[in-house]
């Protein structure tokens, strides 16, 4: 008892001497929230955080890191939470709030850059927020049709390949001809693709008869995410593949 | 307190003494890793020497047999490299060698380099401008006149298909050639595969 006493007296001299010294404020202490954007290529990019919104320039030199600090010091015991500008990390689905274009940027997880976004200040003793920043890729679908025949498989160049198992009846097991679906990955932003045959499948002859630009399975991805969610983004998926059965 | 030191001493002299009595074989460590850019068996591991370890399909993680108890000394090194990878040098350990305990275990991988071979496209008759052709994500403009276009190399038993994603203006461009006639097909062994586009 007498101790506990004690410390609150210490502690009212305390506030009183710091009340006397002048343009201390509260006398908490705040802290800085310095930020490093790494791989930052397109502009749009908003980071944000306790009501602070600062725009995302890229490099002059592509490659460089972007730091900068927010504009006000947060206080002792304040939560700050660094996102894209109206994102929402820790929701499900991601919210990934105002992204630059072509690319998504998230806090970086590697060692030793895998430090909080989210923290209460005086938690570390300098608060540091790292973002990585990565080129968006989108799937590359679509469907194959009157497949019965095994051992068709798909390429997109030299990027991914894929083997397709005709579509069969559950009670029969015998392959129907059915549409089939594909994947063959995801393809960046910007970058070409063509999907071509690589194996004709037992019996039959496939060949790419839609989809992409030119209508013969090659084009150029291009954007198909949303500015909120990326889980929006559904990439090219019209390429059709048409199989027909082998003279006699 | 004094019983706990008392304890670690006792402990720490009893693998002094006998260090094969603590080692590996009988911890609850797994030494495992990611595998990168390996596409068929033949990549086999070793940790401090033996208990050698093949990566199998689908050729994206390996486990060692032996576990390790806490602060056993590992180091894995390659054995031998899959056949489509030239040297035992070209799949490089990362975080291979330390003490384990809980953090240095989950640090491993391999990543191996897949030897690459040459893609080369023949084309005849082009006298337009505008043609464009891929290899999935690799992009070549063709002008007018050209016989040859040096693609970017693939990896060796990887796929290929060329096609063309713009044709020249008052052409038509058809791909033949390569594995399957028609422009695609698997990588083999040999220095350099031939694919053709015939522009009418």
């Amino acid at each position: 008892m007498k101790f506990s006493l004690a410390h609150k007296a210490l502690a009212l001299a305390a506030t009183l001497t710091l009340a006397s010294c002048g343009g201390g404020g509260s006398g908490k202490a705040t802290y800085p929230i310095n930020v490093k954007v790494q791989n930052v290529l397109y502009p749009g990019l908003v980071l944000s955080t306790n009501g602070m919104d600062v725009p995302v320039t890229p490099p002059a030199k592509a490659g460089d890191d972007v730091t900068f600090k927010f504009p006000n010091e947060v206080e002792y015991g304040q939560v700050y939470n660094v996102v894209p500008k109206g994102g929402d990390l820790s929701s499900s689905p991601v919210k990934y709030g105002t992204q630059p274009l072509h690319q998504t940027c998230l806090p970086n997880t590697n060692y030793p850059d895998s430090l909080p976004h989210t923290a209460t200040a005086g938690q570390l003793a300098t608060i540091q927020v790292n973002y990585v920043c990565a080129l968006n890729s989108y799937p590359l679908a679509g469907t194959v049709k009157g497949l019965t025949g095994t051992g068709l498989q798909l390429a997109n160049g030299s990027t991914a390949s894929v083997t397709v198992v005709p579509a069969t009846d559950s009670t029969t097991s015998k392959p129907t001809g059915a549409d089939t679906t594909f994947s063959l990955g995801k393809v960046y932003w910007n970058q070409t693709y063509g999907v071509t045959i690589l194996a004709q499948p037992a019996g039959q002859t496939c060949s790419v008869t839609a989809g992409g630009d030119n209508g013969k399975g090659a084009g150029t991805m291009q954007d198909t995410n949303t500015t909120s969610s990326l889980t929006d983004s559904t990439g090219v998926t019209n390429i059709v593949v048409t199989c027909v059965n082998n003279a006699g | 307190m004094k019983s706990s030191i008392l304890r670690a001493g006792v402990v720490a002299l009893a693998c002094a003494l006998g260090l094969s009595a603590c080692g590996g074989g009988s911890g609850d460590l797994t030494l495992t890793g990611y595998v990168y850019n390996v596409t068929k068996d033949g990549l086999v591991l070793q940790n401090n020497g033996g208990d050698d370890t093949a990566v199998t399909s689908p050729y994206t993680a390996f486990q060692f047999g032996s576990r390790l108890s806490n602060d056993d000394s590992f180091n894995i090194t390659v054995k031998s490299v899959p056949s489509n990878v030239a040297n035992v040098s070209d799949c490089v350990v990362a975080n291979g060698k330390a003490r384990a305990n809980y953090y240095t275990i989950g640090q491993i991988s391999v990543t191996c380099k897949i030897r690459q071979r040459a893609l080369k496209v023949t084309v005849a008759n082009l006298t337009t401008s505008g043609l464009v052709i891929v290899n999935g994500a690799d992009r070549h403009d063709v002008t007018a006149g050209t016989t040859t276009v040096q693609m970017a190399g693939v990896n060796e038993d990887g796929p290929y298909g060329v096609t063309v994603l713009t044709q020249p203006t008052g052409q038509t461009c058809t791909v033949g050639g390569g594995g399957n006639g028609k422009g695609s097909g698997t990588m083999g062994a040999t220095e350099d595969t031939t694919v053709t586009v015939t522009c009418a």
